[in-house]
């Protein structure tokens, strides 16, 4: 790395459903010591955060805006057109989920209302994938709220998410820490956070089970994924991967202060040597 | 010395028949390889170039495998699973594997690992954790079916302590694992699952959905295990330029053909490389 | 395995031939030093290259890694079908910049 040039620093923010808000804990922990981000990667859950700061929320006010986005009442709402479609075939269609969008949908726009692209303070990227090819996707422009629906369009969950003439679906199924973006755009330190998706111990039935296969492969993704990007990458990659001493499943969204205290603790065992390479 | 030449067939269905077509070609040059390693589809050929099984017994053995037959009840199971009527667990399979074990039997019997004429190592995925394993003891049928134990579809397979179920699902073109044995020479033949292009049911965005994640997963190892190792691997991707179904055995000799085709355009390359 | 160095605004490398065990250090060796002569911005050229084995790839990405580590970029032109699908499937586009053409590549460094 060149000394005289302060190298580019890029936060890139995994998939991990509730386990996303402990990006909010990073994001506290940056705050205070005052560490300057100039690029943001966001995939699925960790999307809404990388918005959030890409568009100047403050971490409070986005602390707040999260515990009135993230409940259980967003997915309470099932959507019986295609729970029917499971038995009955021709009720099917691509835009497929369980539960209805309206909730979330509604939530999302209460929070990122209009906002673009165009609007970012600092650059940003969400990832999601080609429903139908399995390519990541990468969104770099258009309505936030698009991008971020179409992110964390998990699937069967919620249904894939049309956005120009692409449908897609949630980018963990293909990039699910995107640290390759900020590979290829050239940033030199890229903060990654990441988690891995919860193993569950039962099967009862077949939905649970292509769940829990599902998560395996997420997984096996994530993993592979990291260590190539490791391997590719021509300087500092700094994983900040928080611990968590209890399961933390899809919806567990009382467990949000906790998650977000453990954020915060991962990055701040990180600050000084984050200080060290950015010579602060 | 003699430079040690692994072979590392991947996923892929009966599109692992192509591999055929890739030994073909090397038998013509009078390359023989030192070890082989598979993964689900790839693992049945793989052993059968460990095993030294003929090509016409292969071709039966694929032929037979991709039958409709194989897979019977898939759709009456799927409804009953999803309703609840019947109960899914680990355990289940949408499909009875009475006649894939069958079918396996006629071609290796009651052979084991012991038998080969050369270290033979199959790749299967442990259920709960979702790590990949390397089984490379005990009966052939046994790892073969484990390691082709797609998911939901085939019912995971125990071996030891073990619950197996497809190697696609954590190292779908394991080349890892002929690094790890050792080799000077990896010739790795992977494909990317197809994709379709209309899904009209639960069952198909759920096949669909499994083959993305495959597809990711087969890249993203790949990327790795050719950045990361010092080993010299040597990729033969064959291209398909028409749909191939998933039971569709009448290609097989098409199947087998690219796959001696994309051989034959890097064989040049990969004599160089054994005789320096 | 052969080069072909066109000067320009940015220097054009054209590769030709195989990209293996036999050939990578000489490659490797070849962008290092053109990249540490004044040139931390350069363009390989991939369109005669018929064959490439891991050891390509693992080249690719020494160049890539030494150009930024200056403050420069390694980009790809035109690689033949055969060998885009490799780097398709070892992931290379989502990190590595890579162009039909040679003009597109030089367009890039432009902006």
């Amino acid at each position: 790395m060149s000394a005289s040039k302060k190298p580019r620093v890029a936060l890139v923010v995994g998939s991990g459903s509730v386990k996303c808000a402990a990006a909010l804990g990073l994001w506290k922990s940056l705050d205070k010591a005052g560490i300057p981000i100039d690029m943001l990667v966001g995939c699925s859950g960790g999307s809404l955060y990388t918005a959030g700061m890409a568009l100047g929320f403050s971490v409070d006010e986005t602390i707040q805006k999260t515990k009135m986005l993230w409940n259980e009442k967003v997915t309470e709402q099932k959507n019986w057109r295609a729970l029917a479609g499971v038995l009955f075939p021709k009720l099917f269609n691509n835009h497929f989920g369980m539960v209805s969008e309206k909730p979330l949908m509604a939530r999302l726009n209460s929070v990122f209302g209009n906002k673009t692209f165009n609007d970012t303070k600092i650059p940003l990227t969400i990832m999601a994938t080609d429903f139908q090819s399995g390519e990541s996707v990468p969104i770099t422009n258009g309505k936030i709220v698009d991008a971020i629906r179409a992110s964390v369009a998990i699937p069967f969950v919620w249904g894939a998410h049309k956005v120009g003439e692409r449908l897609l679906i949630d980018g963990s199924v293909s990039d699910p820490m995107p640290v390759d973006i900020a590979i290829k755009e050239g940033a030199e330190i890229i903060l990654a956070m990441g988690f891995q998706s919860p193993i569950s111990p039962k099967i009862k039935s077949i939905s649970r089970y292509a769940f829990h296969i599902n998560s395996l492969i997420t997984n096996n993704l994530y993993q592979s994924n990291f260590s190539f990007h490791s391997a590719a990458h021509h300087a500092e990659i700094v994983p900040i991967f928080p611990d968590f001493d209890r399961p933390i499943r899809l919806f567990d969204t009382d467990q949000i202060p906790y998650v977000i205290e453990q954020g915060e603790k991962a990055t701040d065992a990180q600050i000084p040597y984050i200080r060290k390479l950015l010579n602060l | 010395m003699k430079k040690r030449l692994s072979i590392v067939i991947g996923s892929g269905g009966i599109l692992c028949a192509s591999s055929l077509g890739l030994i073909k070609a090397l038998q013509s040059e009078g390359i023989q390889p030192s070890m082989a390693v598979g993964c689900s589809g790839g693992s049945l050929y793989a052993s059968i170039i460990a095993l030294g099984i003929d090509s016409e017994i292969a071709q039966s053995l694929t032929i037979d495998l991709y039958k409709n037959d194989v897979v019977e009840g898939y759709t009456s199971n799927l409804r009953a699973a999803m309703t609840g009527e019947t109960r899914f667990t680990e355990s289940s399979g949408l499909v009875d594997d009475k006649v894939m074990l069958e079918r396996l039997s006629i071609a290796f019997g009651e052979k084991t690992f012991k038998d080969t004429i050369m270290p033979l190592y199959i790749v299967a995925t442990e259920f709960y954790s979702g790590e990949a394993k390397v089984i490379s003891s005990g009966k052939i049928v046994d790892a073969t079916r484990a390691s082709s134990a797609i998911p939901m579809v085939f019912p995971p397979v125990k071996i030891g302590e073990h619950l197996f179920v497809d190697g696609a699902v954590s190292n779908p073109l394991p080349i890892d694992v002929a690094i790890r044995e050792g080799s000077d020479l990896i010739i790795a033949m992977g494909f990317e699952l197809p994709i379709r292009k209309r899904m009209n049911s639960y069952a198909a965005v759920t096949s669909h959905l499994n083959s993305l994640y495959m597809n990711n997963i087969l890249k993203s190892s790949f990327a790795f295990y050719n950045a990361a190792s010092h080993a010299e691997i040597i990729s033969i991707l064959p291209t398909f330029d028409r749909q191939i179904g998933g039971f569709d055995h009448h290609q097989l000799p098409y199947i087998i053909e690219q796959g001696e085709k994309a051989t034959a355009e890097h064989i040049s390359y990969i004599k160089k490389l054994l005789d320096n | 395995m052969e080069t072909t160095i066109t000067p320009g605004k940015i220097d054009v490398i054209a590769v030709s031939g195989a990209i293996d065990a036999l050939t990578a250090a000489e490659l490797i060796a070849i962008f290092h030093k053109h990249i540490h002569d004044g040139h931390p911005d350069v363009i390989a050229d991939f369109s005669q290259v018929e064959f490439m084995s891991s050891a390509g790839l693992r080249a690719i990405l020494a160049s890539v890694k030494e150009a930024r580590s200056v403050g420069g970029d390694f980009r790809m032109a035109n690689p033949s079908a055969g060998i885009d699908k490799v780097l398709k499937m070892a992931g290379f586009h989502n990190i590595v910049k890579i162009y039909p053409s040679v003009q597109e590549a030089l367009a890039s460094f432009g902006s």
